[in-house]
């Protein structure tokens, strides 16, 4: 709770950034990452442009677990989905005569939509089962999208499994061929989802949403159509995933199937947990711990092993176990994530120095 | 003809496999209401514990040399009198390997049980009265803590296993079909249909079974008739990690130790979600379903089709049956 928070009309209740505080962090945040293509240098670049990728991904992967309260493992598909559709939209394109400088404007838009399909087919399961059998199900369309990806019969197309190489962004003749330039498209592209998926839980849709995560069948007498809803969730979920998919396969020179596997999927899902499921800002801070973890990893087994193959050869199996015991020390001792934790500083600083807590 | 009915019988040994790990999974859900979808990672680990205690610690110096081979006098009589390549020598290599097999089997059971034991006294005993989705999340994040676990610990790949049983081909005719299979699949589909059945009768009669089942029913009920929860939630967790370690024997011996056991956990798992999360029987159904189907696939599309025959096989099935073949429908109130 933040006091002093007054509204004085009905417009300034309903903005998407209601509080100074907000406002502050988001146009804080833009800055930052406006001026940071111009003074950071290569490394931080490449790892803040990681984060914005992931954070699109779980911003989406937020709308179904944390929003909707429906269980997914698999939303790893729809990245890989949204990446493998840029090198192929690229062919079709070129063979019909496309203009290479407005590709990407074509190509992420249709990515994105075929994502949102895939993912309309793959939630369709949600109308009948819950909870458990939708993680299930879920799971078993990753493994299903990986298999079809690795196909002997798909390999023209997808590379099968030595990957496919994936060609780099032209707006309009800029060609985004550093990953300098890639960032600035990726925070862009990152600022516009996470306030569209915040502005959509001002609407009827998001309280739809909201409400079927309460209790699906309440809703449901309460006149919320479950079918269009859940579908609308994990399209609007999917499609994200897509657009990450996308800015995946622009960001890197190549793409392997085995990149999407289930690792990632537990990836999306660790770093919502540890950021806090159903909160705008949960994905943020979520994203930030996943990606820095095994950078700081990196950076310790360096300074450990020095050179040795030995140590570093640890470095893998640690990270796993470091991921792992992130989801279950959170899940038992923080289940609503750092955002609380957060929100918990911020209180007392808001109260300091009467009541604390 | 003859391929049909000899792929069929593979399926069905493999299917038999899929139910000796599914009941582990049963079993925890029967009991405590958490799908552990780290029950692959515990297999694997059963693997690897058997791997330790039937390789790596008898060919360690300080151990008894009988216990990496036993050759007794009349062992090595009876192998010269023995014709090369004959059932014969098969059974006997096997009962050169029997003290290792048994130190194997004996120290997974008892490693992987501890390990289930440990998972339920440290990671689920805290979260009783938490909701379900925490609890089957913390097994999510079970599946990398295991996984990496693994890596730290064992760091040889693709390992030789002793069979469990001696590996005699088998002949026989079926319809007048021939037909081939190995004896150490026949010996592991009995292993497991025995312990399956085992394990279902204990739950149907004996006094923890329906301590079990009691709980399986309503918490709180059982509560208040005298069944302690907590010492029932750790012996279905128990009897998950023991069979598991079984299960990884098994696997082990078929498809070598590697760190790709752990994903086995989720076709299993789709083939519980398949039979009916509750349900022994169903679960029984869907795994020689799924084992058949596998094989077919194998026979007909090619080997890595049969991969992904468990996960399409599952979301058909739910798609038409919510709750599986054989699971009882839950009953929700508002």
């Amino acid at each position: 709770m933040i006091n002093g928070n007054l509204k004085a009309t009905y417009a300034a209740d309903e903005q998407v950034l209601n509080n100074a505080y907000k406002r502050a962090f988001v146009y804080g945040m833009a800055l930052l990452c406006a001026a940071l293509p111009f003074v950071a240098n290569d490394y931080i670049i490449l790892v803040a442009a990681q984060m914005g990728i992931i954070l699109i991904a779980v911003v989406g992967v937020n709308v179904v677990i944390g929003y909707t309260g429906l269980l997914s493992l698999g939303h790893a598909a729809f990245i890989a989905i949204g990446a493998y559709s840029i090198p192929i939209l690229h062919t079709l394109f070129a063979s019909l005569g496309v203009p290479e400088g407005i590709m990407p404007f074509l190509a992420i838009p249709l990515a994105v939509a075929i994502s949102a399909l895939v993912g309309i087919v793959v939630g369709l399961p949600s109308l009948r089962v819950k909870g458990l059998y939708l993680a299930v199900a879920t799971l078993s369309a990753n493994f299903i999208v990986i298999f079809l990806i690795e196909l002997d019969a798909m390999a023209p197309y997808t590379g099968g499994f030595n990957g496919i190489n994936t060609p780099e962004a032209n707006l309009l003749g800029w060609q985004l061929d550093t990953q300098r330039e890639m960032f600035a498209l990726i925070a862009a592209l990152a600022f516009v989802t996470i306030l569209g998926v915040q502005n959509l839980f001002r609407t009827r849709v998001g309280r739809a949403f909201i409400a079927i995560r309460e209790r699906d069948y309440s809703a449901e007498v309460l006149g919320i159509s479950l079918l269009r809803y859940k579908l609308l969730s994990f399209a609007i979920s999917a499609a994200c995933c897509g657009l990450a998919g996308a800015l995946f396969a622009y960001f890197y020179a190549r793409i392997l199937p085995e990149q999407f596997e289930l690792v990632l999927s537990l990836q999306l899902v660790a770093a919502l947990i540890v950021g806090g499921m159903g909160r705008t800002m949960g994905p943020v801070f979520g994203v930030i711990i996943v990606v820095m973890v095994p950078e700081l990893l990196k950076y310790s087994f360096g300074i450990i092993a020095g050179g040795s193959a030995d140590v570093a050869a640890l470095r893998a199996p640690v990270q796993e176990i470091v991921f792992g015991a992130l989801i279950i020390i959170f899940l038992m001792f923080e289940p609503l994530g750092i955002t609380q934790i957060v929100d918990r500083g911020f209180r007392s600083l808001n109260r300091w120095p009467f009541a604390r807590g | 003809m003859g391929q049909f009915v000899q792929f069929t019988l593979n399926g069905l040994l493999a299917g038999t496999i899929y139910a000796l790990i599914a009941v582990g999974i049963v079993s925890v859900y029967k009991a405590t209401r958490v799908v552990n979808f780290a029950h692959g990672y515990m297999i694997m680990f059963g693997a690897y514990f058997y791997y330790t205690f039937a390789v790596l610690l008898p060919g360690l110096e300080l151990m008894p040399s009988w216990l990496a081979k036993w050759e007794p006098d009349w062992l090595i009589a009876a192998r010269e009198n023995a014709p090369m390549f004959s059932p014969m020598g098969a059974v006997l290599d096997w009962v050169s390997n029997l003290p290792r097999i048994i130190f194997g089997i004996t120290g997974a059971v008892i490693a992987c049980a501890i390990l289930g034991r440990m998972i339920e006294r440290m990671l689920m005993r805290p979260m009783i009265g938490q909701s379900s989705f925490a609890m089957i999340m913390i097994t999510v994040g079970l599946i990398s803590v295991l996984s990496g676990a693994k890596g730290l610990i064992w760091t040889a790949d693709a390992a030789f296993v002793p069979h469990i049983a001696p590996n005699a081909p088998v002949r026989f005719e079926l319809f007048g079909n021939p037909v081939f299979l190995f004896g150490a699949d026949l010996a592991n589909a009995a292993i497991a249909v025995i312990l399956f059945t085992a394990i279902v009768l204990w739950v149907r009669y004996s006094k923890g079974g329906v301590a079990i089942r009691a709980t399986a029913e309503d918490q709180q009920t059982a509560y208040s008739m005298g069944i302690s929860v907590p010492a029932v939630f750790g012996r279905a967790w128990v009897l998950a990690a023991a069979t598991g370690a079984i299960a990884g024997a098994i696997l082990a011996t078929r498809n070598g130790v590697s760190p790709s056991l752990g994903l086995f956990g989720f076709s299993v798992l789709a083939i519980v979600l398949m039979g009916g999360l509750d349900s022994y029987v169903g679960v029984f159904i869907a795994a020689l379903m799924v084992g058949f189907l596998e094989a077919m696939a194998q026979w007909q599309l090619g080997g890595e089709w049969a991969e992904v025959v468990p996960y399409i096989a599952v979301l058909i099935v739910i798609l038409i049956r919510p709750h599986g073949l054989l699971g009882q429908k839950e009953v929700e109130r508002i």
